[in-house]
């Protein structure tokens, strides 16, 4: 009787348990599945064995998309995260304008994927776009460049697009985080005569360690997956420089019809995603009981 | 607490304030860009893009509007959006709690399904919940629509609510023990209110996810009366070609009613973080 | 007699009758009143492709069945209908190109066509085409052109008369309009030069293409190709564009954008944006055939799309009866004028405006290519990799054209 009381909690995951088993679980097995075959979405999948694995890491390309992919989630994340931090470490004391800003931090994120690579495309344009405008108009031409049409820059450019996209996100977790930290410390460190700087140092960034783990493992594993942006604004261009491993899919899956590579692509990629982030989670995890 | 401000300090305020205000507008400029661009006659947008519309221009939103099924549409989306949210909150905030407060083996295991759940690349999923649906008779049904989008959204809530129920120190749960309260009445009414920030937080995230995403929709809907609004807008911009006068009206007419939704819940947001601080 | 009694039963009796009658009618109505479900990338706002209307006109004429009619872009026929087909829910009669068509007949998902009246009446290549083994998959609809789009007005400006279509002229014309300030020719690497290497690639002998997907023969070392990627680096000597600005930009939104406001003079691109830059007020162009060697040009042509059947569906009546109101030409000419195409019927009425004049004067004086992609001839998985490498070529053009092509052939290897 002891015994099944102490496990009587566990029944309040067996919904999610149940709704997780189906929909991942169960879709996960079957893409493992199919990654050792030729199916093509249709039809009859023939097994192939390890051919479609041999592929990917023989095959210098998808090596590439892979160094693209982690670049590119490094960018985004410390960026973003620092971003989130910036404007929520503001906004905390800024009461009157707080919620105008974070609803108004959202609303990048309200616009749709097409829209936001359509806006995007025309700002980086190498003709007269919105930025190249915008430097010569405050006589900076010299800076003038074919963003995302530059091996050089599509990447950083992809990767601001997308951090413009999602900072709405990162200031609301951190804001969530400093709603939890009372006001109490604030006040006494302040009556001490502790600098703005200080404060922030050695209390609020302690404080919102939670807040930056969740924010730094979501935005890493949301990162390494995404494909909407790339797809839209580049394509995987120009020749391959922001080809990240989800584009990688969705050629192998829609044109090319490979599902079964798509499969053994998928499985890869959820592999990586979750080493990057349990290492992240137990990292950032014994910093938090740390602080 | 602005009492105790002197006056430099409420003037250094003032000056942050307005100096973060401005920032945030120049992150806005793009949005105020495809506003007015949503305005402006197909002439004017490829002669001077960059400009203010001549005059305001409806033109783009009539045939938008005539060619979407808008109201019906915006319907679908708001239900399915809210009632996934609601959903998702429950079972996830529910399901965090004994995986928050127990450290077992069990515990740390379920844990790392709920993180296979949230690494899933998205392909994955999309034949094997069409084959379940098929099989359950859940297709081309708004329930079925609600459950796919609450099940996709259910790693992140759990994630979320673990590390929030974390933080609420377990002394309250024990004096509640103490009480004799069983664990879901401890949920219920010592925990769950605290999870006012956290919820309001999530419900922002999952409403942004369900009504922005398209590809279930379309894969679980063929009756057109129950299409959700993306669906709707895509249908109409097209894919291939994109012509900016059907773009820019339909993005705003996609994304203004969620707007709406935001906006009705930062007053209920303000005040879940309010009540929730008061412990 | 006539007592209330009796008058209550006769009206009561005529009532019933009346009723069962309509009863009777309705349900020999709703018994005859077939539903066919179809699906296609064409037929809303944007590429209306005239088919409200003929599905209307269908309807009319054919009042016991009725169709429900579903766009879907084509991207999302890739992630939506594969599930519905594998699960048995497919559509009954869906649009495809030949890539889909190959993958679900291969599967067993697509009903053979019935080729009574209207196969013979299609045109070599394309019955060549559609023919997989001895059975048809899919009724063509139309071949789409990929030309030269030319401003004229730019070009005038300058004092050319007409579009170019041999590589001398068009480094001419490139000379000229620069001069006059003008940017020449919007050889994007993501589609429009692809088009060029391609159309300049196989023109010689257009039955190269088999020999080169099948990797017969490769693509390093083929003369012809090695022409075309050289003529691209001459274009640029001749000033027709830059290749480091020109060669990312994306061919489907920034290139056709730039065309229509007359920012640049020349672009290769797919006739279906033909529409689309009529609606500009100010544009004077033409479609022309694509740059080359030979007098006439290259019309590049497309096959598009067709119907297919489901294996699976249930009115396979109604959907032989849909598919064939195509094959009639009052109607497909309606849709081909709507996409600026041309009928894949030899008797066929063409739907092309006058301002593609040029066009159809090279299809007419032998000048046409196949695109080896819409018949098969080359693996799909080869298309992007031409984009990328075109693209990367463009961004260094002094690159040997070998190092491009030895990637076309990896692919072909890899197949």
């Amino acid at each position: 009787m002891q015994r099944f009381a102490k496990y009587k909690i566990y029944l309040f995951v067996l919904p999610a348990v149940i709704v997780l088993g189906a929909f991942f679980i169960y879709p996960i097995l079957l893409t493992a599945k199919l990654s050792f075959t030729d199916f093509t979405g249709v039809g009859v999948a023939n097994d192939v064995g390890w051919k479609n694995y041999e592929r990917i890491f023989t095959r210098s390309r998808y090596v590439d998309a892979l160094k693209v992919t982690l670049f590119f989630t490094l960018i985004v994340v410390v960026i973003q995260t620092a971003s989130g931090l910036f404007f929520a470490s503001l906004l905390n004391r800024l009461h009157s304008i707080r919620n105008l800003c974070r609803a108004a931090l959202f609303l990048p994120a309200m616009m749709s994927f097409v829209i936001v690579g359509y806006v995007w495309q025309f700002i980086y344009s190498p003709f007269n776009g919105g930025l190249n405008a915008l430097l010569a108009g405050i006589g900076l031409e010299s800076l003038q460049n074919n963003w995302i049409g530059d091996p050089d820059t599509a990447l950083f450019a992809l990767a601001f697009a997308h951090i413009w996209m999602f900072v709405g996100y990162t200031t609301a977790i951190f804001l969530a985080g400093y709603a939890g930290i009372p006001q109490e410390l604030d006040e006494a460190a302040r009556i001490e005569g502790t600098s703005a700087w200080q404060r922030f140092r050695h209390i609020e960034i302690p404080l919102l360690a939670p807040s930056f783990t969740i924010n730094i493992v979501l935005s890493t594993i949301g990162t390494l997956k995404t494909f909407e942006l790339p797809f839209i604004m580049t394509r995987g261009g120009p020749d391959g420089a922001t080809r990240t491993l989800s584009l990688h899919i969705i050629d192998s899956l829609f044109g090319k019809y490979k599902f079964g590579f798509a499969s053994a692509l998928s499985i890869v990629m959820l592999i990586l995603v979750i080493v990057v982030a349990y290492a992240q989670n137990r990292i950032l995890r014994s910093r938090e009981e740390q602080l | 607490m602005s009492v105790h401000m002197s006056a430099s300090r409420r003037a250094g305020t003032w000056l942050l304030s307005t100096g973060v205000l401005i920032l945030v507008g120049i992150m806005l400029l793009p949005v105020a860009f495809m506003v007015a661009m949503s305005f402006k006659t197909g002439a004017e947008m490829a002669a001077d893009p960059l400009g203010l519309p001549g005059g305001i221009f409806f033109g783009n939103y009539e045939n938008a509007l005539s060619k979407m099924t808008y109201v019906r549409s915006v319907l679908n989306s708001i239900g399915v959006t809210l009632s996934v949210a609601v959903l998702v909150s429950f079972i996830g905030a529910l399901a965090a709690y004994p995986l928050a407060r127990r450290t077992s083996r069990l515990s740390r295991a379920l844990v790392l399904i709920v993180a296979l759940g949230l690494s899933t690349p998205n392909f994955v999923t999309i034949t094997p919940i069409y084959v379940i649906f098929r099989q359950i008779g859940l297709l081309d049904t708004y329930l079925g629509l609600i459950l796919a989008f609450t099940a996709l959204n259910l790693p992140l809530a759990v994630f979320f609510y673990t590390s929030f129920i974390r933080s609420i120190p377990a002394e309250l749960d024990e004096a509640a023990r103490l009480d004799n309260c069983s664990d879901f009445q401890i949920f219920w009414y010592i925990i769950r209110p605290l999870l006012g920030p956290a919820t309001a937080t999530l419900s922002l995230f999952v409403m942004l996810m369900v009504w922005n995403d398209f590809t279930y929709p379309l894969l679980l809907l063929t009756d057109e009366s129950k299409f959700t609004v993306m669906i709707s807008v895509y249908r109409f911009i097209g894919n291939h070609t994109i012509s900016p006068e059907d773009l820019f009206p339909a993005a705003v007419l996609g994304s203004l009613p969620l707007l709406l939704l935001f906006l009705f819940f930062q007053r209920r947001i303000v005040a879940g973080v309010t009540a929730g601080a008061v412990k | 007699m006539h007592t209330p009694k009796s008058r209550f039963l006769r009206s009561l009796i005529s009532r019933l009758i009346t009723g069962a009658i309509v009863l009777m009618g309705l349900s020999t109505a709703s018994l005859a009143t077939v539903t066919l479900e179809v699906t296609a990338w064409k037929g809303n706002d944007t590429e209306p492709a005239a088919l409200p209307e003929l599905i209307e006109r269908f309807e009319a004429a054919n009042p016991d069945i009725s169709i429900d009619f579903s766009y879907i872009s084509r991207s999302d026929t890739d992630i939506v209908l594969p599930p519905r087909l594998q699960g048995g829910e497919a559509p009954d009669v869906m649009m495809a190109d030949m890539p889909l068509v190959k993958i679900w007949s291969d599967a067993g998902l697509l009903a053979p066509l019935d080729k009574d009246g209207w196969y013979d009446r299609l045109t070599d290549q394309i019955s060549q085409a559609i023919t997989l083994g001895d059975n048809v998959y899919v009724m063509p609809l139309e071949v789409i052109g990929m030309g030269n789009f030319v401003n004229m007005g730019l070009l005038n400006a300058v004092g050319i008369d007409a579009p170019p279509t041999t590589i001398d002229a068009l480094k001419d014309a490139c000379q000229k309009l620069s001069a006059a300030g003008t940017q020449p020719l919007l050889l994007a690497g993501g589609f429009p030069a692809p088009l060029f290497a391609i159309a300049n690639g196989l023109e010689a002998d257009p039955a190269d293409a088999g020999a080169l997907g099948s990797g017969a023969t490769t693509f390093e070392g083929n003369d012809a190709f090695m022409g075309a990627l050289n003529h691209v680096k001459d274009l640029q000597q001749a000033g027709c564009f830059d290749g480091e600005t020109i060669a990312g930009v994306d061919p489907w939104s920034t290139a056709l954008s730039e065309f229509k406001a007359g920012n640049f003079a020349m672009m290769p691109q797919g006739a279906w944006n033909i529409q689309n830059f009529s609606s500009a007020p100010e544009l004077d162009f033409v479609f022309a055939p694509l740059p080359s060697s030979k007098d006439t040009g290259v019309a590049l042509d497309l096959f598009g799309f067709g119907w297919v059947i489901s294996a699976q569906t249930e009115q396979a009546e109604a959907a032989k009866t849909f598919v064939d109101f195509f094959t009639d030409d009052a109607n497909l000419k309606e849709l081909l004028k709507a996409e600026s195409a041309y009928s894949p019927f030899s008797d066929g009425t063409h739907g092309m405006a006058s301002l593609a004049a040029p066009y159809d004067a090279a299809r007419e004086n032998g000048g046409t290519v196949m695109f080896p992609f819409g018949v098969l001839t080359w693996p799909k998985a080869l298309e992007g990799e031409i984009f990328d490498s075109m693209t990367g070529f463009l961004l260094d053009l002094d690159k040997d054209a070998n190092d491009v092509l030895s990637r076309w052939d990896e692919i072909i290897e890899d197949q």
